[in-house]
């Protein structure tokens, strides 16, 4: 389980450009979902790197999976080498992605962002539009099981959006 | 705007994409809910259900060891 509230404020804090997604994101829209990590999209620019580092670094970060007793180094050059992340921390597991899938990068996912208020921060997270092409590429059993009620969800706003847009 | 959503949730057009989900097993009535909830109260929401479920399953790990332990 990752502690949310530390990670998130630590991400803000250090001014990273970040984007939530995954199953906060899903949770954030109104779906029932419950996950048990924090995934974010990031810019890959050497200056965004290196404020991941500095907000991540009190957390300990490794790679899920990685032996206990092998050395490893997180810092700007760890994330240069890769695009996507998965580790745990001592909040919990923390995925970094550079690219979602059926949707693109920071850039593309940032242009349409919602940007929500949590812990008196303002903090971006993935379209609904977007959360189900993402959820749609991924296409694994737990993706698709949540497209159902992402596509109701994005029905009943859409549809309120157009009315109040005629009135 | 998110009072006038959550009445389309709770009175689905036929042959659209809520009443689609209805019939896939989506508890509307949930969905509902979580959009009268502000941002803030759908992590806090969240949290107590990773934390819910953390715990369930550290009793379940602790179990099957004491199961495992006592034959």
């Amino acid at each position: 389980m990752v502690e949310l509230q530390p990670a998130i404020k630590s991400l803000v804090d250090n001014q990273v450009q970040f984007v939530l997604v995954g199953g906060v994101a899903i949770s954030f829209h109104g779906a029932d979902y419950v996950t048990q990590d924090l995934d974010f999209c990031y810019a890959r620019t050497k200056e965004n790197l290196k404020r991941i580092v500095n907000a991540l670094v009190p957390f300990k970060p490794r790679p899920r999976g990685f032996p206990e007793n092998l050395p490893f180094i997180f810092d700007e050059r760890t994330l240069q080498g890769g695009t996507n992340f998965t580790f745990q921390t001592s909040i919990g597991d923390i995925d970094l992605l550079g690219e979602v899938a059926g949707v693109g990068g920071y850039a593309e996912i940032e242009k349409t962002a919602d940007t929500m208020n949590i812990y008196n921060e303002e903090v971006k997270v993935i379209s609904l539009v977007n959360l189900i092409k993402a959820k749609r590429a991924a296409g694994r059993p737990k993706d698709l099981f949540v497209l159902p009620a992402l596509e109701a969800l994005k029905e009943a706003i859409d549809e309120t959006a157009d009315e109040e847009a005629g009135e | 705007m998110n009072q006038k959503a959550v009445e389309k949730l709770l009175n689905p057009l036929p042959g659209g994409k809520i009443a689609a989900a209805r019939e896939f097993g989506v508890d509307l009535n949930s969905l509902a809910e979580n959009l009268r909830l502000e941002p803030q109260e759908r992590i806090e929401k969240l949290q107590r259900a990773m934390r819910f479920i953390d715990e369930v399953r550290k009793q379940g790990e602790l179990t099957r060891q004491n199961k495992k332990k006592n034959g």
